[in-house]
């Protein structure tokens, strides 16, 4: 089950592993070990999300870090482009920058 | 994520603002998901309702189920669901095959509908449907998929959209229980339907003539085409989602007149 977790603040590497980690938990370990996740990962073209997916690890993040993060109303200003675009490296400075 | 149970299967469902006391309840269409509102239309739409998303039986996160893809049955889920939720009535809208379910819900419970939004609901009499169903197949898939309009599809992503439409057309009623839907619009319920009705249709759809259909026979319709084709929720979310606000708090005719 996820929780709201009210730790300190993490830093850039910090968030991009745990953001990694829902990936992994979203798409399945298997899947992830033939990916070099990176900052520079996208959704749609090195990750392979679908829009369930997305959805599914926008949760983990909105569970995590509770209303500290807006994190649907910044994707909700973004067109289906700039949503497919979207890189890891651009998640892990928004969250660094709400915290 | 939230999973629940209702009528012990697996439904999945999101909700934001839980507080306000107003709910709209939004349903999507075939081999689609919860997330065509999510993004974009669901968060203009919570700043001041309560927004239910759910994913249909087999669709998205929901459970797999083989039967029971009529509009009766998915009427009576989307019954079953707002009773767990403790839902007595709600502003409903859907899209496309989604918007049929609303139609219906209209027809079959109008006292749980106090309002609705049918986005480029089909006429379940055109054959183009039956016949995509009919020749559906990988290849076919992946062609439609690598078209000139489309972002591209990896392989992960091709398979599990292939494995949806292989469970829901080969192992599931659906196709048979759609077909048995084809008479819906001729049926005089439609026209009983008393409930202020916002029609959006994509002025280059296929589906407009449906759009303008529904317009004659509900008295309290009013249609509205948008620049876009049957894809407007991905076109035009934010004029989708602003519309339908103003049109569920009453601003429709002050803006629109």
């Amino acid at each position: 089950m996820d929780t709201i977790v009210t730790a300190g603040k993490l830093n850039s590497n910090e968030i991009f592993n745990l953001l990694k980690q829902f990936i992994t938990e979203v798409i399945g370990e298997e899947f992830v070990e033939e990916m070099d996740i990176s900052m520079d990962s996208s959704f749609n073209k090195d990750l392979e999300m679908d829009s369930i997916e997305i959805v599914a690890f926008s949760e983990k993040i909105k569970a995590h870090f509770g209303d500290k993060i807006d994190f649907t109303g910044w994707l909700s200003n973004m067109d289906i482009d700039e949503l497919i675009g979207l890189k890891l490296g651009m998640i892990v400075n928004f969250i660094e920058e709400c915290q | 994520m939230p999973i629940i149970k209702v009528n012990n299967r697996d439904v999945h469902i999101q909700e934001l603002n839980t507080a306000a006391p107003e709910t709209i309840l939004l349903v999507h269409g075939m081999c689609s998901n919860l997330s065509i509102y999510y993004f974009r239309i669901a968060p203009i739409l919570a700043r001041h309702f309560h927004v239910v998303m759910y994913d249909l039986k087999s669709h998205g996160m929901s459970e797999k189920i083989s039967s029971g893809y009529d509009l009766n049955s998915l009427t009576d889920d989307l019954v079953h669901l707002m009773e767990y939720l403790h839902i007595a009535s709600a502003y409903l809208a859907g899209y496309s095959f989604g918007g049929l379910i609303c139609l219906k819900m209209a027809t079959r419970f109008p006292q749980r509908i106090k309002k609705l939004v049918l986005i480029e609901a089909p006429n379940p009499n055109d054959d183009k449907i039956r016949l995509v169903m009919d020749a559906y197949s990988r290849e076919s898939l992946e062609h439609y998929l690598n078209g000139p309009n489309q972002r591209k599809f990896g392989n992960r992503q091709m398979d599990r959209k292939h494995r949806l439409y292989e469970h829901l057309f080969h192992e599931t009623t659906i196709k048979r229980d759609f077909m048995q839907e084809s008479d819906f619009f001729i049926d005089t319920e439609i026209a009983q339907i008393k409930q202020e009705t916002l029609l959006l249709y994509g002025s280059y759809s296929p589906c407009l003539e449906a759009g303008e259909n529904l317009k004659e026979k509900i008295s309290s319709a009013a249609l509205f085409a948008l620049n876009g084709d049957h894809d407007i929720p991905l076109q035009e979310p934010e004029r989708i989602g602003n519309m339908m606000e103003m049109f569920f708090k009453n601003q429709m005719a002050q803006t629109y007149s």
